[in-house]
């Protein structure tokens, strides 16, 4: 039910791009709100939170938005790549196995065949589970729009809850990073009240060289617990290339913990989330020893 | 024809649902789906406010809208009020007193300028004082919420039985407990909807979802100021009702004032968001228990005082205390009792029937209560429960004799079949021993009635049978199938008297103009009352048959049987004549022609409580005990439950398919009590208005079920069965807080069991929490 007082947003305008060019020409106004899977842009029309904009831009026709590809050690995926590519790319099973582990704890099938990549990464919600090993792989994301292409680190790419860096005439076209080197590990938690199909409570990557029970270069983000997805760079220098024993996992836990902005709200409490966030991390650094 | 026919009983058999195919192809057409023509679309306003008097409502701009065919407000719904206690207007002219409150409808061409015209329309309050919780309710001074209740009490109930000071003086031990259950709602498939359709001569019908058509025709018809002889109840296909749908809601005579107004059929449906919000919940319900026992473990009184927040209204929610008052009266041997139970009115919203009726609360707190108890004695779980059962034929302090019952029995196979006394007593050591997951096992058990309540006049269900010249026979019944399965369980049943193959029979369950009067879909009482008047109409059929065969073979009736479409000499099973022929020859037969049709009208051996609550108000009784294996994260505080035993008092297993589908829905219902769902209201206010924060069980969360299926073979029941669909919701949950319990010592004795609530008590039992 629309909340009574709220209008749902009225498009006026339908576009169904069929290459990139129209696309970018379709959105050079600022008028355009993009359609991928439309898991996210259909929920917050229906409720009437929408950031829609008057033209629907319909981008699931454009084949350079799409495909899972590797040249020069570089991956590429796609903006309109979906949760279920990810688990069923081989190139990426083999590859980078953290993505498959984390859509494979994204919503439900159904979602996983319309949501995708781009869509999770332009949605910015504080609690985007895909995000978070795109971080832990320092992936660039690729924008492009009518004025031509920049390129930036995901990791600055968020500015607050729906906030971003990009523009209104911009679009995702693609996120690339390093093919992982050999010894790469990565791995993703999550946890809500229930296995399936949930909205993170708190979520955690955790990437790095493994070699010895050392992680090297390690990359350690959450979600759900800030305006933005987390990144814990003090955490990261402190177990940088150490042996982690238990002295230095419990002063990991705790700087962790300064790092992190969890709120209370009706779903969870801030010392749960802080409770789960540690049990989290303890768990995986002790699983690296 | 030399043909031999053996009997074959239907009995037992497992049986596919009538209904499965098409609802597994998607043909069922269900009333969510029902398009009428000419059919116009209705909406509700409701209001934002928790209490405040309507100032002003200002519908022109609504009016004025193009396509809008109706705009109604209090002004246009003179008839009377709804709810058990008739307190509640259709739509609210002077004063709102809870968040669904419906102020103002309208009726329009499509769904989206319905949506457009409520947003039209303008009102105006004055907000006044609010009140959420019982006690702030009771005390002086507070806002009262109904000028003809000054108290804020909306009913209250009272038993007591034995000598409550004489059982105080024979304890050795007195355990006390408090026990605050929450607010869930059924979360149906079907989202509420009803169509209305008025006739030139101002008779209606009424699609709705209703589990009890008489009693709406008869509860609707004032608030509409129709003769109820005018109102027809159809019921299509519904996406579950599980006792939501045992009230009429103010939805529905809206729905049929705009039909009058607009002359014109008006289908409204609810949004799920609308129906989180505005459907009636589980009740709930604040205990408090003090219970004595003697050193041996013998329970010597029970003492429970409840306050249940009625919200704005009073729906069925308020009479769950006559369920609720069995439990704590007569579970368990208990010489001396003493019940209370008020009814409070506050500015939340209200509750109504929910599959279990106020005895998932009940048996959450007794269940929780008696563990502790076991506990402050040192006896196990198990010895102390089987201690204090009730045995057969037992006489309970109401009056009611349970019959042929098998607490003990539920017990015993539930426990030997999980090993529950080698794990319980292992969990318990290991209790202080460090690691992160810890495993527990628990029981619960619980009594329910079995044979339908008499809370009506008549307890009762008609049937009338047909058959035609090829042996195809048509029942049509006043029992309402709501998806729990009664169409295949009364094919079975007529089947087995008439030798015919299921999909010869027809069930005819869904028209108020055709059918016969029955109760309605409540207290497990379906398969009881309407099978037990499918099987009598059904043998009044054959021995009209029987007459009429042995007439033709020169034998005697009871010589005959009918067997597999064909009338076979009984001690043989020779086949002497097919079915239809005898039929035609019966039909076709000049001057003594006649056509195989029956009636009746069964009537339980129940009788209604009387003003003291003393009666013997079910057909049957029945038992279950569950118990629960689970594995708890210490930190996360989730409870995987790995697998579940259930015992359960069946009476005699008519199809097996049924009776686990009910089973397995019935305990991932009391899993999302226990576990997971809550309707979080603050202020009055619904927080968690969709699936995506009321959390109900999905398929990964289901444990391993081991199902035992006890039969004591009851003598009044069809075929020896009993009621069952309602004790499986009832007994799940506190078995994992009593497995909780055996794997951490933490107790918890507010459900449901949410990671965080666990993960807390663990933190705060360890000295973690500051
Ligand atoms: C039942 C359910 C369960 C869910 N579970 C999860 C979960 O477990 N984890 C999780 O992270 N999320 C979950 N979500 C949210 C959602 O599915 C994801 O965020 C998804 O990745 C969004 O992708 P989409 O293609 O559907 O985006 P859309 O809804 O199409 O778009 C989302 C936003 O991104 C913009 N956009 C899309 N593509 C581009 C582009 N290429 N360039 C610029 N802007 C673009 C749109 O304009 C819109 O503002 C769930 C949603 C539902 C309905």
């Amino acid at each position: 039910m629309l909340p009574q007082n709220k209008c749902p947003p009225e498009i006026e305008d339908y576009v169904s791009a069929q290459s990139l060019a129209e696309a970018v020409a379709a959105m050079a106004d600022g008028q355009g709100s993009a359609l991928a899977g439309g898991s996210d842009l259909w929920a917050q029309k229906d409720s009437g939170n929408g950031r829609m904009r008057k033209r629907l831009v319909n981008i699931n026709r454009v084949p350079d938005l799409r495909g899972v590809s590797e040249a020069g050690g570089v991956i590429r995926l796609g903006a309109l790549t979906t949760m279920t590519e990810l688990l069923e790319s081989t190139l990426l099973r083999d590859k980078v196995p953290v993505l498959a582990k984390t859509a494979d704890r994204f919503a439900s099938s159904q979602i996983r065949n319309v949501a995708t990549i781009g869509g999770n990464i332009a949605n910015a919600s504080p609690a985007g589970d895909a995000v978070l090993p795109l971080i832990g792989l320092d992936a660039q994301v690729e924008l492009v729009s009518k004025r031509g292409k920049r390129s930036l680190p995901l990791d600055s790419f968020f500015r607050g809850p729906g906030k971003t860096v990009m523009e209104a005439d911009e679009l995702i076209a693609a996120v690339e990073f390093a093919t992982p080197p050999k010894g790469f590990h990565g791995v993703f938690c999550k946890s809500g009240p229930r296995p399936a199909l949930e909205i993170s409570v708190v979520a955690m990557c955790l990437t790095g060289i493994l070699k010895g029970g050392k992680l090297t270069g390690p990359r350690l983000v959450f979600g759900a617990v800030g305006p933005t997805p987390m990144r814990c760079v003090k955490t990261e220098a402190l177990i940088d290339g150490k042996a982690l024993d238990d002295a230095l996992i419990a002063e990991a836990l705790a700087i962790m913990a300064t790092e992190i902005a969890p709120i209370d709200d009706f779903r969870a409490s801030k010392w749960y989330r802080t409770q789960m966030a540690q049990t989290f991390l303890e768990a995986e650094l002790n699983a690296c020893r | 024809m030399d043909k031999i026919i053996e009997k074959h009983s239907m009995i037992g058999k497992r049986v596919t649902k009538l209904d499965a195919p098409d609802k597994a192809v998607a043909r069922t057409r269900y009333i969510n789906d029902m398009v009428l023509p000419r059919m116009l679309y209705g909406k509700i306003l409701r209001t934002d406010r928790v209490h405040a008097r309507i100032l002003s409502i200002d519908t022109s701009a609504a009016e004025a809208l193009p396509g809008v065919q109706a705009v109604i407000t209090a002004k246009d719904t003179p008839g009377g009020k709804i709810g058990v206690l008739r307190d509640n207007p259709p739509l609210k002219g002077d004063v709102v007193r809870c968040i669904r409150d419906e102020i103002a409808a309208v009726a329009a061409e499509t769904e989206e300028l319905c949506d457009e015209a409520i947003r039209l329309i303008k009102v105006e309050y004055e907000d006044l004082p609010t009140v959420f919780d019982c006690t702030s309710a009771l005390a002086n001074g507070a806002p009262i919420i109904h000028e003809d209740r000054p108290d804020n009490i909306a009913m209250e109930q009272n038993f007591e039985h034995g000598d409550m000071a004489e059982g105080e003086a024979q304890s050795d031990f007195v355990v006390e407990g408090a026990y605050n259950v929450h607010y869930v709602t059924h979360c149906n498939m079907g989202v509420s909807c009803t169509v209305a359709d008025y006739d030139t001569d101002g008779r209606v019908t009424i699609y709705t979802q209703t589990q009890y058509p008489f009693n709406v025709k008869m509860d609707i018809a004032p608030s509409l100021g129709v003769h109820p002889g005018d109102v027809r109840i159809i019921q299509p296909p519904v996406g579950g009702a599980f006792g939501s749908k045992l009230d009429v809601y103010p939805y529905e005579p809206i729905c049929v004032f705009l039909a009058k107004k607009t002359r014109r059929p008006v289908k409204l449906i609810y949004s799920r968001e609308e129906e989180f919000i505005a459907s009636p919940t589980r009740q709930p319900v604040e205990f408090k228990i003090r219970a004595g026992m003697k050193k041996d473990g013998t329970l010597t009184f029970r003492d429970c005082d409840s306050l249940l927040n009625n919200g704005g209204y009073t729906s069925w929610g308020a009479t769950t205390p006559y369920v609720t008052m069995r439990t704590m009266t007569s579970h368990y041997t208990v010489p001396n009792v003493r019940y209370r139970a008020r009814a409070v009115y506050t500015n939340n919203p209200f509750a109504g029937s929910f599959r279990g009726y106020g005895n998932v609360q009940a048996t959450w707190a007794l269940e929780t209560h008696m563990d502790k108890m076991a506990e402050k004695i040192g006896m196990d779980p198990i010895a102390f429960r089987l201690k204090n059962a009730n045995p057969p034929n037992q006489i309970t302090p109401q009056g009611s004799n349970l019959g042929c019952i098998d607490l003990v029995g539920c017990i015993e196979q539930a426990a030997a079949k999980s090993d529950f006394l080698a794990k319980w007593h292992a969990n318990n050591k290991a209790w202080a021993e460090p690691g992160r997951f810890k495993r527990g096992i628990g029981i619960a058990t619980s009594l329910h009635n079995a044979g339908g309540a008499k809370i009506h006049k008549s307890d009762g269900c008609g049937t009338m049978l047909k058959m035609d010249d090829y042996a195809r026979v048509t029942i049509i019944t006043g029992g309402s199938e709501i998806g729990q399965g009664l169409d295949t369980v009364l094919a079975q049943l007529v089947a087995e008297e008439l030798g015919v193959p299921m999909r010869d029979i027809t069930i005819i369950n869904n028209d108020s103009a055709l059918r016969p009067w029955d109760v309605g879909v409540h207290a497990s009482r379906t398969t009881y009352i309407a099978g037990n008047s499918a099987v009598r109409v059904a043998r009044k059929a054959r021995d009209q048959i029987l007459r009429a065969a042995a007439a033709h073979t020169n034998m005697l009736p009871d010589m005959l049987d009918l067997r597999q479409g064909h009338v076979v000499q009984a001690e043989t099973g020779l086949a002497l004549m097919p079915l239809d022929r005898i039929l035609r020859q019966m039909h076709f037969a000049g001057a003594e022609a006649e056509l195989v049709m029956a009636t009746d009208y069964y009537e339980p051996p129940s009788e209604p409580e009387d003003a003291n609550h003393m009666g013997d108000m079910s057909a049957a009784y029945s038992h279950a005990a569950h118990v629960a294996e689970i594995v708890v994260d210490t930190r996360l505080g989730t409870i995987k439950v790995e697998k579940i035993w259930s015992a359960q008092d069946v009476g005699r297993v008519i199809n097996p398919v049924g009776l686990e589908g009910q089973i397995e829905g019935g305990i991932a219902m009391g899993l999302g009590y226990g576990l997971s769902e809550e309707l979080k209201i603050v202020e009055g206010k619904v927080l968690n208005p969709s699936f995506r924060d009321y959390h109900v069980m999905t398929a990964p969360e289901m444990p391993e079920l081991d199902l035992t299926f006890i039969e004591t073979g009851d003598a009044e029941g069809p075929a020896g069965a009993k009621g069952i669909a309602e004790l499986p919701t009832i007994v799940i949950a506190p078995a994992i807080g009593n497995a909780l319990y055996n794997a951490t010592g933490v107790r918890i004795d507010h459900p449901p069991l949410t990671p965080e609530k666990v993960a807390r008590a663990i933190a705060a039992h360890k000295g973690l929490l500051g």
